[in-house]
């Protein structure tokens, strides 16, 4: 079958795959990020238990598979009363793991900003939460975008199995197609190009932030 | 490297794969029976989720009545059960498996369907399936008729025979797609769906294991149905072997072997040999 008679067929079908594919990994990227954040704050302010706490956090999931907590979270939370669309699971588990990513990158710009602004604010007497919102947060975000636009190219793709737990996204639909044509080439080869063309304007965008704040 | 020019190597490369995938399809190729004699093994890929079809057992070994008849179809080639290895996938990663040469044959509660047909051969059956529905308890569904309202979820796999029982025999109820049959075991266990349908003995194997929890629904989806061994189409000998081998398990010199592995997975004899000669 022509890829253009396929397109035109299917269209539709990767229409739904792309809309749900961008929703969920704008709104997990979106959510990783202020996740990063707050773990960020509770390791910079929370004193040693604090850090401890959020080390403890980012090797559990930096050390096992995205597809774990997706599981996890959409099969056994029901069991103990919390029946969640699967999609809000699927973005969770992806916001908790990709959370623990980005609070490390964040951690490593941190150590970019000058010792002596964190003296000045003092002396000024900002407060610690201030310190953080006006001095290190609005740093550190910029001295990461690179690194985060990496962060959320890799989340993008990792949506791809929550096809696992019944979410229509791009992957779903080439195996839906699959299964009802026998075409898995077609299916694939077309998903491949859409995921490529997602993660191009993903990286075009963060390129584009960066150019705009390097100005400053 | 400028990005435009990722971007023509990328191309490049696609449009490498897809001619060699061209050239690779239109090349003269010989019989997959003689392949697999002079391999001296046999590859088979099967699902691991559908018991009692193909499953994993507590050891982690994959069992099953499927993956005995495929070690059956190794014996006959080769006097020798263990000259075979088995390709797990996923539902829809059966098809590519095959087509793409990856596995001589494959097994695994797989229904013999007419449009299926069109892009893998089946043999004649192997054995007779058909689709019930598995309920939790809770639900308190109790007939094909009572699953048809809008409050209940049925989790489904991801081929279109599903979809289409679905909006047939239960349009109101709302429609999960899962990938494995044992994500849709799972979904029921775990409460996300009321119900799954399933081949029959696959949900009669999970009631059993689920006595307290689940029930089979009386009565099938549609009509009984043929489970075959697929392969890949227009390999006269290699379909015409294998198709043989299933002839003689079913009414043939290899029943008895036959009727040893159907009891020992379903608990019960086969259908008779002959049917004019019920014993």
């Amino acid at each position: 079958m022509g890829f253009a008679r396929w397109a035109a067929i299917y269209g539709p079908t990767y229409a739904t795959g792309l809309a749900w594919t961008a929703a969920t990994a704008l709104a997990a990227a979106g959510g990783a990020i202020a996740w990063g954040c707050v773990l960020l704050l509770i390791r910079l302010s929370a004193g040693r238990w604090g850090a401890l706490g959020v080390d403890g956090y980012v090797q559990l999931f930096r050390n096992t598979p995205v597809l774990l907590p997706i599981y996890l979270i959409y099969f056994a939370f029901p069991m103990i009363g919390l029946p969640w669309p699967a999609v809000v699971c699927g973005a969770l588990a992806l916001i908790l793991q990709n959370g623990a990513y980005i609070s490390e990158i964040l951690r490593g710009s941190v150590n970019a900003i000058d010792r002596v602004q964190f003296d000045a604010a003092r002396s000024l007497g900002l407060a610690p939460w201030n310190t953080f919102r006006k001095i290190v947060l609005p740093q550190v975000l910029v001295y990461s975008i690179p690194a985060l636009g990496n962060q959320t190219v890799l989340l993008l793709k990792d949506t791809s199995l929550l096809s696992a737990i019944s979410i229509t996204e791009l992957t779903m639909q080439a195996k839906l197609l699959t299964e009802q044509t026998g075409a898995a080439y077609e299916a694939f080869i077309v998903v491949a190009l859409l995921y490529l063309l997602l993660v191009s304007g993903t990286e075009v965008v963060f390129r584009a932030s960066h150019r705009a704040v390097r100005w400053r | 490297m400028k990005v435009s020019r990722v971007y023509t190597v990328l191309a490049a490369g696609v449009v490498g794969l897809l001619l060699a995938a061209s050239v690779a399809a239109g090349a003269e190729e010989k019989s997959r029976m003689d392949v697999v004699l002079e391999r001296g093994k046999l590859i088979v890929v099967t699902l691991t989720t559908v018991p009692p079809f193909a499953f994993n057992d507590d050891k982690g070994q994959l069992v099953g009545f499927d993956i005995d008849i495929a070690r059956l179809v190794a014996t006959a080639l080769f006097k020798d059960p263990n000259k075979v290895e088995f390709v797990s996938v996923s539902a829809e990663g059966r098809w590519p498996a095959i087509e793409s040469g990856r596995a001589d044959m494959g097994v695994g509660g797989t229904t013999t369907y007419p449009d299926r047909a069109i892009r893998v051969a089946f043999t004649r059956p192997f054995v007779d399936s058909g689709i019930s529905v598995l309920v939790s308890k809770k639900s308190g569904i109790k007939s094909l008729k009572d699953l048809d309202q809008d409050k209940f979820t049925v989790a489904n796999l991801n081929n279109p025979q599903m979809a289409d029982r679905a909006k047939r025999f239960f349009p109101r109820a709302k429609v999960l797609t899962f990938d494995t049959p044992s994500a849709q075991f799972l979904a029921v266990k775990s409460g996300r769906a009321n119900a799954l349908q399933i081949d029959t003995p696959a949900a009669e194997y999970w009631a059993a294991q689920n006595k307290d929890e689940m029930d089979v629904l009386p009565g099938l989806l549609g009509a009984s149905q043929n489970n075959g061994i697929f392969l890949r189409t227009g390999d006269f000998k290699w379909w015409l072997w294998l198709d043989t081998a299933v002839a003689e398990m079913r009414t043939g010199s290899w029943y008895p072997q036959y009727s040893e592995i159907y009891h020992k997975w379903f608990g019960k004899n086969p259908p008779p040999q002959k049917f004019y000669n019920p014993q």
